[in-house]
């Protein structure tokens, strides 16, 4: 079972994991979508992680132990899979600066590494990081590189990012330590739609050759 | 009430804030917000303020009504006001008409004070708010800070005033606490430490975060542990990887990666974002509920 921890005085945290594994982060995924279903009075904003969903609430009129007796009855009806998931298809031009770094780091050439990234579908993990930052995954194991060891100051917006088993694309400037593979027009922000962002936690990313 | 204001001079981080654009969490935008909220809202009861106000950092700032009139109310810290030159009180409010200048400058304590007025100011809302995010260029004028020779037009009419009371932030004594999010991952003898500590507020302060120095070196030694990125909310105290602890405010990330210990409880965080660099600050931790109770009924 999950744990509900308070985050702050006007949070709760249900916690699937400690550390970000598929079946923790398919349950944070699953848990976000149920409450989208079935909202829990007072909550007025949930929020999924990579391995947590947080729900806030308004402290001046609402206290915590009504959510988390509702949260728990949510939890034992929680539905295994999702069943909203959007596919979505994004081109990507692999010639960023850390290609060959990466490729080398696995024994494999930059063309084996683009086509072994590109193999199989990816699921967005989270978002939220920064405007429309996705983190997309889980990579299998043999494509797991760390961090670099030092951080870009700035990568620009739509620069495909690559590390711990996973892809991520940034939607706006940034530093990052994960290595930069690629860059794709597909921009996930903009402050001029409502919502801003059109990725959500769940949905399907393959990621293909921009020709 | 419609006026024009130019802005004659602006410390760095003046910005235009309303209430924060929240819900926007999951698309990677934290609220934003006065970083003293009772402040931001006692400068506007007293004119029955309309949307938005501008946060003046301890830099002070100044502005030149360039047409019509209105009312504006001031409030937040310590800042010494003046219009044309002639002192007025703070917190307090004032009527401005064409040609008036109205300058702040830093008084003995604080960070930020606030000008509302009987209007809205005249920027379209961005998803919902036309509070500035800085960070992620969102809001006020192009999501950036004021700078001398922006103009901030008024519109339309403010709301009755009341009759303000001076909000309960003069609190001293030690920051009110719940315990964070990875709290049972430090060990026992460092939580002791860090409630037995004073740390002092660092130069290296903004609307994201204030940097604290760990003068007795509670988190010298402590192991940092990597983490699963996970939400975070304003108030969070979290220690990076040299040890630094440093709290997270208004226009904080979403989400994070280091270790929280505690987080400020809401009712403690206006007066927490007033303390200037060099002022010491020690925690004090209580429970969730009892942080309801002081928001609900003062402490």
């Amino acid at each position: 079972m999950p744990t509900i921890l308070p985050l702050g005085d006007s949070g709760l945290l249900v916690r699937f994991g400690t550390t970000l594994t598929d079946p923790s982060n398919r349950a944070a995924t699953a848990f976000a979508l149920t409450l989208e279903r079935e909202p829990i009075s007072g909550v007025v904003e949930v929020v999924p992680n990579l391995v947590s969903v947080l729900l806030r609430y308004d402290p001046l009129t609402t206290a915590p132990a009504g959510i988390a007796g509702e949260v728990g009855l949510r939890l034992n009806g929680l539905a295994g899979e999702q069943t909203n998931r959007t596919e979505w298809v994004i081109p990507t031009a692999f010639d960023g600066p850390d290609l060959d770094e990466v490729a080398a780091s696995l024994s494999v050439s930059p063309a084996a590494f683009v086509a072994a990234h590109n193999a199989s579908a990816l699921r967005v993990l989270a978002t939220g990081f920064a405007p429309g930052f996705v983190y997309c995954g889980l990579h299998p194991d043999r494509l797991l590189v760390p961090r670099r060891s030092s951080v870009r100051s700035l990568v620009p917006a739509g620069s495909v990012l690559f590390a711990a088993g996973q892809t991520a694309i940034a939607a706006t400037e940034m530093p990052t330590g994960w290595h930069v593979i690629g860059r794709t027009g597909f921009i996930n922000f903009d402050p001029v739609r409502n919502p801003p962002t059109r990725l959500n936690a769940g949905d399907s990313i393959t990621f293909e050759v921009a020709s | 009430m419609s006026a024009v204001l130019s802005v004659q001079r602006a410390g760095p981080l003046t910005t235009i804030q309303d209430l924060g654009r929240h819900g926007m969490l999951r698309s990677g935008i934290s609220a934003s917000g006065p970083m003293d909220r009772r402040a931001y809202e006692l400068a506007g009861t007293v004119v029955g303020a309309g949307l938005g106000g501008i946060e003046i950092t301890a830099a002070g700032a100044e502005f030149k009504v360039t047409s019509g009139e209105c009312l504006v109310g001031f409030a937040g810290g310590h800042f010494t006001v003046r219009v044309n030159g002639r002192v007025a009180d703070w917190p307090g409010t004032s009527a401005l008409e064409v040609g008036d200048v109205l300058a702040i400058t830093p008084g003995s304590s604080g960070n930020y004070g606030y000008l509302r007025f009987d209007a809205d100011i005249d920027i379209a809302p961005v998803l919902g708010s036309i509070a500035t995010n800085s960070r992620v260029r969102l809001g006020g004028l192009d999501g950036r800070a004021l700078r001398t020779g922006d103009v901030v037009a008024l519109t339309g009419h403010g709301r009755s005033a009341r009759e303000a009371r001076q909000p309960p932030t003069g609190q001293d004594g030690p920051f009110r606490v719940v315990w964070g999010l990875h709290a049972d991952a430090f060990p026992s003898a460092i939580k002791d430490h860090f409630l037995r500590a004073e740390f002092v507020v660092s130069t290296r302060l903004d609307r994201m975060g204030v940097r604290l120095t760990d003068g007795s070196g509670v988190f010298s030694d402590a192991t940092i542990l990597s983490l699963v990125s996970d939400a975070v909310t304003p108030g969070d105290i979290q220690i990076l990887g040299d040890g630094t602890p440093i709290v997270l405010m208004r226009d904080h990330q979403p989400t994070g990666g280091y270790p929280r210990i505690a987080t400020i409880i809401t009712a403690d965080l206006d007066r927490f974002a007033q303390m200037r660099p060099g002022s010491t600050v020690a925690f004090q931790p209580v429970t969730v509920e009892h942080a309801h109770h002081v928001l609900r009924s003062g402490p």
